[in-house]
């Protein structure tokens, strides 16, 4: 296949190196990264194939392989980079770009930003993480009511499910630190 | 010895209690003080850093913000997520000043960067040391074969965590071999066991964990000890989800290391939640009088 490199077309090559200082042409593919990385049996598009796709400004395949949300944030890569990039900074610039909406890719795992969005509505409700309400809501999301409901009864048994949320003191702090992150956002 | 105490989520709800009273049992055994921060929140862990810088910085801000208001400079965090998310929060406000500023004008007190987080491991190695740990055994175990799962975020990035070896960690291997453990060594020490995908992908949690506890078993291994508690209750909750999968039943208990070491100082059962645990320990630990 040939690839056509033009600078005005790796736009996503910039907006990496603004939002998280990272340069993605120090890869040399050593391939480091995916020997290590535990979730690469998952990804159709490996590290250090992403980080190629990058350099080369490919954004059909870096967001439509799903490979930013199969990342599992283990720093294994980091680790081990001869490069020294930071690739899971990388990749969380990558889901910063989705989950603000600057780019608008099939993603074929909807259900993980998803995910990440309901967390932070429901820390954002309580202060703390309210497990069982996540996790239900989650099901019900996923289509899949009783994922995981073989674990439900032992847990409930050893007490390790609180029915209720618990509140955080701090939750209005949370909320208004919040409102005044996403205004400054804003203005940036 | 005095710490700020950040129990996080786990610890402060119903799923890691066990951890919680066994890490202040400990704690308290050994005079460390710990006094929980003041109207804590969660850490945002993987959910604020997926999705803005400035939030991943700026809500484990707040709980620091509160420590560092309260008079204390250092601050215990027993879970990896929160630790990391805290530790990497003090790094941008060492290193990023732009983005520091943004964090100061979104907080409401301000903070300074003052406050420096650990894990308790650091802090039994470093505050206690590893000749005090041993003179205050109680109990024996000899011959109970312990795994040292350390999970992936204790010591990576190393840049960040500037905490032991990254690629194979020694700290609860001789923080228990101090108290006369006999610790194994074996390759997946910190090997990721896909946490984050918990509530997502339970099918890449139960692939990844049956392949710590496989490899743990395979090297002889009568207990794991873990140091997080979302380590845990992979570890120990999915071995009925592995056994249904690949057909191995392991069966093996998974105790954080504060048990282990309540046990060898003499705690009750009651005293460390052992009865938590949903793989019961009694079998391996029913020769030596314990359970």
């Amino acid at each position: 296949m040939r690839v056509e490199l033009r600078q005005e077309r790796n736009r996503l090559a910039r907006w990496i190196q603004e939002i998280t200082g990272e340069n993605v042409n120090l890869c040399y593919q050593c391939r480091k990264c995916s020997v290590g990385c535990p979730a690469a049996y998952e990804m159709s598009l490996k590290p250090h194939e992403m980080m190629r796709a990058l350099q080369l400004g490919l954004e059909g395949e870096v967001f439509q392989s799903g490979t930013i949300w199969m990342c599992l944030s283990c720093e294994t890569c980091n680790t081990r980079c001869p490069q020294d990039i930071d690739i899971v900074r990388v990749i969380d610039g990558l889901r910063e770009l989705v989950m603000s909406g600057r780019v608008n890719y099939f993603n074929p795992h909807p259900e993980i930003p998803a995910m990440h969005r309901l967390f932070l509505k429901l820390v954002q409700r309580y202060g703390r993480i309210y497990d069982l309400g996540l996790a239900f809501i989650m099901n019900l999301k996923m289509v899949d009511p009783f994922k995981d409901i073989d674990m439900a009864w032992p847990m409930l048994m050893k007490g390790k499910l609180k029915l209720l949320p618990h509140k955080s003191g701090g939750v209005n702090e949370l909320r208004r630190v919040v409102s005044k992150v996403r205004e400054i956002e804003g203005e940036s | 010895m005095r710490y700020a105490y950040f129990p996080g989520c786990s610890l402060s709800g119903a799923s890691a209690q066990d951890y919680d009273l066994s890490l202040r049992w400990v704690c308290r055994f050994l005079g460390i003080e710990l006094q929980e921060v003041r109207d804590w929140v969660c850490c945002g862990a993987s959910s604020a850093h997926a999705s803005s810088r400035l939030l991943s910085v700026a809500v484990p801000a707040i709980s620091l913000s509160h420590a560092e208001q309260d008079g204390f400079d250092q601050l215990v965090a027993p879970c990896l997520a929160c630790l990391s998310r805290m530790k990497a929060a003090n790094q941008i406000f060492e290193t990023d000043k732009a983005l520091r500023k943004k964090v100061n004008e979104a907080l409401e007190g301000g903070y300074r960067g003052t406050v420096k987080v650990f894990h308790p491991l650091e802090v039994l190695l470093n505050d206690v040391g590893l000749d005090s740990l041993g003179e205050k055994v109680r109990n024996r175990l000899p011959g109970l074969k312990v795994a040292c799962y350390y999970g992936c975020a204790l010591t990576r990035p190393p840049k960040v965590c500037r905490f032991d070896n990254p690629e194979y960690p020694m700290s609860m291997d001789s923080i228990l071999r101090s108290v006369g453990l006999e610790t194994l060594d074996w390759a997946y020490k910190t090997e990721c066991c896909g946490v984050s995908m918990m509530l997502t992908r339970a099918d890449m949690v139960v692939y990844l964990s049956h392949k710590i506890i496989r490899a743990a078993k395979e090297v002889g291994a009568d207990v794991i000890a873990v140091c997080c508690p979302l380590c845990q209750a992979n570890l120990d909750m999915r071995q009925g989800q592995i056994a249904d999968k690949y057909g191995e039943r392991f069966d093996i208990p998974v105790l954080y290391f504060t048990q282990l070491l309540g046990i060898i100082y003499g705690a009750y059962s009651g005293e460390l939640g052992l009865s938590r645990l949903i793989v019961s320990p009694q079998r391996a630990l029913e020769n030596y009088g314990i359970l």
